[in-house]
């Protein structure tokens, strides 16, 4: 991997309770420009949530966080800018079934940036041809595949032309045979450059797709690593059970 | 036939059109009766949501004062007990009555459909930046709507309906019609059966229109196939 490597992204401190739970303590993490950074673990560990305080989607106890060097308030136009910059990628597609295909994609173009009909229809086009489905633009969400829900998904968050994406398990409520053309378009915009987080249990992706892995278990990051190193030699013991458990045996 | 059957139905399609004029009111009052049930509907639905909690709870107070009184003892609350501060004339008393009264059960019903549009749709909007307000508009609202659409349907042939009570304040609107007519010609049953007709048509035509709405609005729900 001869990737740039600047800090761009920037997570120190967070602490995330939910009630009386835990659910994340003390995380701090960098993750550099055009990085793939995939997180494992099991459910409960405090990965989704991790990627939803990332988006403010969760409102984090504690924590600071900084884009680009800068740090991000918490107020609602900081966060609004912000999240147009963090594509999210949700595990139940949550696309707006009352618009058509390409309706969604220019969503986001047309009513947070403004842009023109015109050239969000063309930003659109493009984007629903690179995950393969220019010929459903003017279908409703209702008439998809899951596999296909989730490549509209995809398309809409990048017409926003975000900095960061961010994948929210975004293969698991699909059907085996559908994950394979969700994860590939995923690979080529890691390879294309797009910073990525990606929580999911697709070791396969992991291996493929990732510079680094981190692995989470009970609101901590436990272990990060290359993904050779991880998948090949964890050190901590709790890493090597749940991979023998996840992983294939061979 | 007239011996077997005690009324001279004859007469009803004689003088069917006898209540026009009534019908006509009828028609304004619902449908005053219903815009201002829906304004009043939509404002307080918002402010049960609210999370301010004097807005839910005035909203929450109105809600339990009348959908737990009769819409007769609103009427006649309007009508006769503000005259000490008010009078207000027939006609209006009848379209406020029937506004305040829809108002509370149509806020329910556009309450229950924007918590009924799942969480993950405000998300998603969110995440692409939108503010909240907008999202609302935008994504919950459009999809709240198409829900409220039978509930509303079924309000609305009830404030049809509910609209008779005005008889009673001496509105010139169908029941009252009916009666009068009923008693000058001694022929009340023939009279009130003109009275349902008028009624049945009002209700079918609007059943139509809200079956017709429901199925534009299918259009992107079709499953897949």
């Amino acid at each position: 991997m001869t990737k740039l490597k600047e800090p761009f992204l920037r997570i120190e401190h967070l602490e995330k309770w939910y009630g009386d739970l835990h659910v994340l303590r003390d995380i701090s993490l960098d993750i550099a420009e055009k990085e793939v950074l995939v997180v494992i673990g099991a459910s409960g560990s405090g990965k989704s949530t991790l990627l939803r305080c990332l988006n403010f989607l969760e409102k984090a106890q504690k924590g600071k966080f900084y884009l680009d060097g800068k740090k991000i308030r918490n107020n609602e136009r900081d966060l609004n800018r912000v999240r147009q910059e963090m594509g999210m990628v949700f595990q139940h597609f949550n696309l707006f079934p009352h618009m058509s295909v390409i309706k969604n994609v220019m969503e986001g173009p047309v009513h947070v940036k403004g842009l023109p009909k015109k050239q969000a229809r063309n930003i659109a086009h493009k984007l629903l041809d690179k995950v393969g489905l220019g010929d459903k633009a003017d279908t409703y969400p209702a008439m998809l595949s899951g596999g296909q829900k989730q490549r509209v998904a995809i398309a809409r968050a990048l017409a926003m032309e975000p900095r960061v994406m961010l994948f929210d398990e975004p293969t698991s409520s699909l059907d085996p045979e559908l994950v394979g053309d969700v994860l590939k378009v995923m690979e080529d915009l890691g390879r294309e450059g797009m910073t990525m987080v990606v929580v999911t249990h697709e070791m396969w992706f992991a291996k493929e797709a990732a510079d680094r892995v981190i692995f989470m278990d009970d609101g901590i990051i436990l272990e990060e690593a290359t993904p050779e190193k991880m998948f090949t030699s964890p050190e901590n013991e709790r890493t090597q059970a749940f991979l023998k458990q996840i992983l294939p045996q061979e | 036939m007239s011996t077997i059957i005690p009324w001279n139905l004859a007469v009803i399609p004689e003088r069917f059109f006898f209540f026009r004029d009534a019908a006509f009111y009828t028609l304004q009052i619902t449908t005053l009766g219903i815009l201002a049930g829906l304004i009043i509907g939509l404002i307080v639905a918002f402010a049960k949501i609210a999370k301010n909690p004097i807005l839910s709870n005035l909203a929450a107070g109105y809600i339990f004062i009348i959908r737990g009184t009769p819409l007769l003892l609103q009427l006649f609350i309007i009508y006769y007990g503000m005259t000490t501060v008010v009078t207000i004339p027939p006609f209006p008393s009848a379209v406020i009555a029937l506004g305040i009264h829809n108002g509370a059960y149509i806020a329910e019903v556009f309450r229950g459909s924007i918590i009924s549009i799942d969480y993950g749709q405000m998300e998603a909007a969110r995440s692409l930046g939108m503010p909240h307000s907008r999202a609302m508009r935008r994504i919950v609202l459009p999809q709240a709507f198409k829900r409220a659409v039978p509930p509303l349907g079924n309000q609305f042939i009830i404030a049809l309906k509910d609209s008779s009570l005005a008889s009673t304040i001496a509105v010139p609107e169908l029941l009252l019609r009916g009666r009068q007519l009923g008693s000058s010609s001694f022929m009340y049953m023939e009279m009130l059966i003109i009275v349902a007709i008028w009624y049945l048509i009002m209700t079918s035509v609007l059943t139509y229109a809200v079956h017709r709405v429901e199925k534009r609005l299918r259009v992107s729900d079709r499953d897949q196939t």
